[in-house]
């Protein structure tokens, strides 16, 4: 029987003579949160860029529920059920934010109609449904990062890549995030990839944390268990342990 | 839904640009013969422009190779409703390869297979040029307007080529011009509400996101170049059908960034904004041009120098790039949504 898992293995990969990633396995269940740490520079970015199919690896393969993407662009898999966020937020800021999260279903060839019903349901589960009809390059930071999960989670993915989405968010929005990924979780059921430095949203909200420190998986494991584990003290959270 | 949004249908948007479109035609059409032959040609730029909103305003690509659909749209037409014994001189003239002197079809059919024609021959060239982006787009584009232009310019076995082919039968009913804009606009606007058309603004919009969300950006845009070939191409042959002379350079350059003018100055990401730029680089480029041929304005005697319309337009046309580059529209729909706000202030 297919094994239903997001699967990175054996990733490397460099920039010239910067080796960036070295090796960097992963698997996603789903409706599994998997919570990716990593101090600047340790080759996040470029690894998720790898799975969301933006930059080629240079060894290791990567496949969903049993399907190899190497080679595959970015739209196929979409097509294919893989999701993603970006850290700058790239919402379509001369739209609508309903049309924002309404061409998270369009693109994958659903009607108009699918799409804009979608988008409702969508923005109503992240309780941010009194947004829709605001020109998306007009709402808030942290509506904005809310907007960017909605128009992924339109899709209906199996696999949804989060890039940094609590970034710049204060202390009153991270917590409506995490409610966010709760609600995600629980009404889409996919696996989802939590890539964040906010340490505490990653503890709260994930099932499992990784971590990486200059390209190397040094850590794969419970959250509660990163931050007593000293080689991630010592490379990402500092000798003196989580703030 | 319980939201509106910029792609959603909307009466207002569709019959606003209608409304200008139709009374515009009807009282310069009616003002003096000029005029009228100056609405003619109005209309077929308009055609023109809409073509290029579709491609150009949707995918935020710049093309300086839809004269080449337009200059083979008029090609066709021009070549399948010219009378026998004109192109029978021209094949004694200029070693006219003979199959083509006696095809013969009715103006409306030759439109049709001029729009058809040009459509797959934008759909061949997308499949290379639609793999470029930014720059190099741009610059490949303008090697197909020149490959083209060259191509019908020099060689005098397909056509008149650097001489003019006379005699093409001419559409005198202004209406039916402006019905043939008229069906353009509107579909033009149904294709810009589909479900293609707002993936394609999704690829303008942000060409890094829209793959995410699984839009092929190549595919998208294959598909807006092709239909953008239609249009030039039939408003090519509208051209020619009221130019009533088949000449290459009439689809060079000039022609060119005449039409990007009209739709940058009005604003490329709208229907109203390719009407409202049709409108006002027509207007104010003829005035320009009775200008240069010290012929009265409104009654006022007001001498420029010759080829000053040209340069006007394009210091207008790099003014608005630099300083407002979404156009006068803002690249916004018709809406009457001003009037509400008034309303709000009194």
């Amino acid at each position: 029987m297919e094994q239903k898992t997001f699967h990175a293995d054996e990733i490397s990969k460099s920039f010239g003579a910067l080796q960036v990633l070295d090796n960097v396995s992963l698997a996603i269940k789903p409706g599994e949160i998997v919570g990716l740490l990593g101090p600047n520079g340790a080759g996040k970015s470029t690894f998720i860029n790898i799975l969301a199919g933006y930059e080629r690896q240079d060894g290791g393969t990567v496949t969903i529920d049993g399907v190899p993407l190497d080679g595959r662009k970015p739209s196929d898999r979409a097509k294919l059920g893989i999701a993603r966020t970006f850290q700058s937020g790239r919402l379509f800021g001369n739209l609508t934010v309903a049309e924002n999260v309404a061409l998270g279903a369009l693109g994958l060839g659903n009607s108009r109609k699918v799409a804009e019903d979608r988008a409702d349901e969508v923005l109503e589960i992240l309780g941010i449904d009194k947004l829709s009809r605001f020109p998306a390059g007009s709402i808030s930071h942290g509506n904005a990062r809310l907007v960017g999960l909605a128009r992924a989670v339109a899709a209906h993915p199996k696999y949804l890549i989060m890039d940094e989405p609590a970034a710049g968010l204060n202390e009153d929005e991270a917590p409506r995030l995490l409610h966010a990924l709760e609600q995600v979780r629980k009404n889409i059921g996919c696996g989802m990839l939590l890539v964040e430095h906010n340490v505490k949203l990653v503890t709260e909200a994930c099932d499992r944390v990784i971590v990486l420190a200059t390209g190397i998986l040094i850590f794969d494991g419970l959250p509660a268990d990163a931050l007593t584990n000293p080689e991630v003290k010592t490379a990402y959270l500092g000798s003196s342990g989580a703030h | 839904m319980k939201h509106g949004g910029y792609t959603k249908f909307s009466l207002q948007n569709l019959l606003g640009p209608l409304a200008l479109l139709t009374v515009a035609t009807y009282f310069l059409n009616g003002a003096s013969t000029s005029l009228q032959l100056i609405t003619q040609f109005a209309l077929c730029y308009f055609v023109m422009v809409l073509a290029l909103q579709v491609f150009v305003g949707n995918s935020g690509v710049l093309s300086f190779g839809h004269g080449s659909f337009a200059l083979l749209g008029s090609y066709v037409s021009g070549m399948l409703t010219a009378p026998v014994h004109i192109k029978g001189h021209a094949l004694a003239l200029n070693q006219l390869w003979s199959f083509l002197v006696p095809l013969q079809v009715n103006i409306y059919v030759a439109m049709a297979l001029s729009a058809l024609i040009s459509g797959a021959v934008a759909a061949l060239t997308g499949i290379l040029l639609m793999r470029l982006n930014g720059l190099a787009a741009g610059i490949a584009t303008f090697a197909l307007l020149g490959v083209t232009y060259n191509i019908f310019f020099n060689n005098k076995q397909i056509g008149p080529g650097s001489q003019a082919l006379p005699a093409v039968p001419t559409i005198t009913n202004t209406y039916i011009l402006l019905l043939i804009a008229a069906l353009s606009l509107v579909c033009v606007y149904f294709f810009n509400i589909s479900r293609i058309g707002r993936t394609i603004l999704a690829t303008r919009e942000d060409a890094m996101a829209a793959p995410a969300l699984g839009v092929s950006i190549f595919k998208v845009r294959l598909i807006a170049f092709s239909i953008s070939g239609v249009l030039a191409g039939l408003a090519g042959s509208m051209y020619v059908h009221v130019a009533g002379t088949f000449q290459v350079q009439d689809y060079y350059l000039d022609f060119t960034f005449m039409t990007l003018s009209m739709l940058i100055v009005g604003g490329s990401a709208s229907i109203w904004g390719a009407l409202v730029g049709t409108v006002l680089i027509t207007g104010v480029g003829q005035i320009l041009l009775m200008m240069e041929q010290n012929l009265p304005v409104f009654g006022l005697h007001i001498t420029i120098p010759l080829g000053s319309r040209a340069v006007i337009i394009a210091v207008t046309f790099v003014a608005m790039l630099l300083w407002r580059s979404s156009g006068i529209t803002n690249g916004r729909e018709f809406s009457l949504d001003f009037l509400k706000k008034l309303s709000k202030k009194n």
